[in-house]
């Protein structure tokens, strides 16, 4: 009974030390799933179950005023899928699409065909954890390709949601043709 | 009989008789001073406060809260103690703006594993606890999460929340030691090792710090806490060892 006395100390102790040093929750790991972006697929228009790559393929977002490139399609490269980032404080985003675009020596766009999309939503922060925080869901996520004289996307956007709301990365949301 | 032999002989009882008979008188001293000596035990109810949070309440910005703590002695090693308290505490972060504010109050029994010599009280002690807590948090603010800082600055929520009426049990072992300093009065020091029974969920939000537990773990539910208290005995009676 005295050695059991003894031994309990240093195994509470143990027990303690490990507790308050072991922080793993004060960082929102990666595999965490926290506010999506929507993934769209490029398909043909005339074979609407192949992916088809846009050439050159820029995409646009008007941040105060700029027209700022969105990382990853920066019209030097041909694309057929697009993870594009929705705002999280407003219920609308919208993008210009340009296929073939050309570029001055100054970086200037000079050539190509704009599209603009309009992508409007309803939104829902979801709690997700300590490190993380909060999340943002889509609900009711629609895509309006603005007509003008010359698109070059095609027909009306597919909607893959099934309207459940966009709350992950791991499926295609919408497919648009060209 | 020859001369040297009644000599020899006369010598060795003479010897064996005075060995005997110093003997015998040692043995009888010892147990007279045993018999004499009582040693006697105060008992009754002991009040402490727990300093080590009112000395974190002015060092940490993030703290307030206090402790009163209550034991009583029920047997020469058993005792029966209980706890009160409030905390209030911030919790923030780069994404979460949280203050947790409450009560709680502890319940259980200690048990001293120290053998006092003569009349000294102090004890080293284990004892088990149950803790029950109330509690309130306001969500001051919070930032949406997103990987993409395409469209910064992220959504950011503009009015505090408030999330009431939540409740959390738990039961406590706890480790630790009080010493008599002067007559009547005790410092006390321990260590406590939690496990949350149960919690109310706050909605779409989690309870990220309980008072009288602590900060809450996303992968265990144990958590850990000390105090540091000072109490003084009022002393009902005395009681033999």
């Amino acid at each position: 009974m005295k050695h059991l006395k003894l031994i309990i100390i240093p195994v509470v102790a143990t027990i303690f030390a490990i507790t308050i040093s072991c922080e793993r929750d004060d960082i929102c790991p990666e595999s965490s799933p926290t506010t999506p972006s929507l993934i769209i697929d490029l398909l043909d228009f005339e074979n609407s179950e192949n992916l088809k790559n846009a050439p050159r393929l820029l995409v646009i977002g008007t941040i105060e005023g700029n027209k700022v490139a969105l990382p990853g399609y920066e019209g030097n490269s041909q694309q057929s899928s697009l993870i594009l980032p929705l705002k999280t404080d407003e219920d609308s985003t919208s993008f210009e699409l340009v296929q073939n675009a050309e570029f001055d020596s100054e970086n200037n766009l000079i050539g190509g065909n704009i599209d603009l999309i309009n992508i409007t939503y309803t939104r829902e922060e979801i709690y997700v954890s300590r490190a993380c925080g909060y999340k943002t869901i889509f609900k009711d996520v629609i895509i309006d390709i603005v007509d003008d004289s010359s698109n070059w996307l095609l027909g009306e956007p597919e909607d893959l949601t099934n309207n459940e709301p966009v709350e992950n990365e791991n499926a295609t949301h919408f497919n648009l043709f060209h | 009989m020859k001369m040297q032999h009644i000599l020899t002989y006369f010598i060795s009882i003479t010897f064996i008789v005075l060995f005997s008979t110093s003997v015998q008188a040692q043995n009888d001293s010892i147990v007279n001073v045993a018999d004499s000596l009582k040693i006697k035990q105060k008992y009754g109810l002991r009040i402490s406060g727990d300093i080590g949070k009112i000395a974190r309440s002015f060092l940490d910005d993030d703290y307030t809260g206090f402790e009163i703590a209550a034991d009583f002695r029920l047997k020469k090693d058993f005792y029966i103690a209980g706890e009160i308290g409030f905390e209030e505490k911030q919790t923030t972060n780069e994404y979460l703006d949280v203050t947790t504010n409450g009560s709680y109050l502890k319940a259980g029994i200690d048990l001293n594993m120290y053998d006092n010599w003569l009349d000294m009280d102090n004890m080293i002690y284990a004892g088990f606890r149950v803790g029950a807590s109330s509690f309130t948090h306001d969500r001051n603010s919070f930032t949406v999460y997103n990987t993409d800082q395409f469209w910064a600055p992220q959504f950011a929520s503009a009015e505090a929340t408030e999330f009431s009426g939540l409740t959390a049990f738990w039961g406590e072992f706890i480790l630790g030691m009080k010493v008599e300093l002067f007559n009547n009065l005790y410092m006390g020091l321990n260590v406590q090792l939690k496990v949350l029974a149960s919690e109310t969920e706050p909605d779409n939000f989690e309870n990220l710090y309980i008072p009288g537990y602590g900060r809450t773990y996303d992968s265990t539910s144990i958590g850990t806490s000390y105090g540091y208290t000072l109490g003084y005995r009022l002393p009902l009676y005395k009681k033999n060892k």
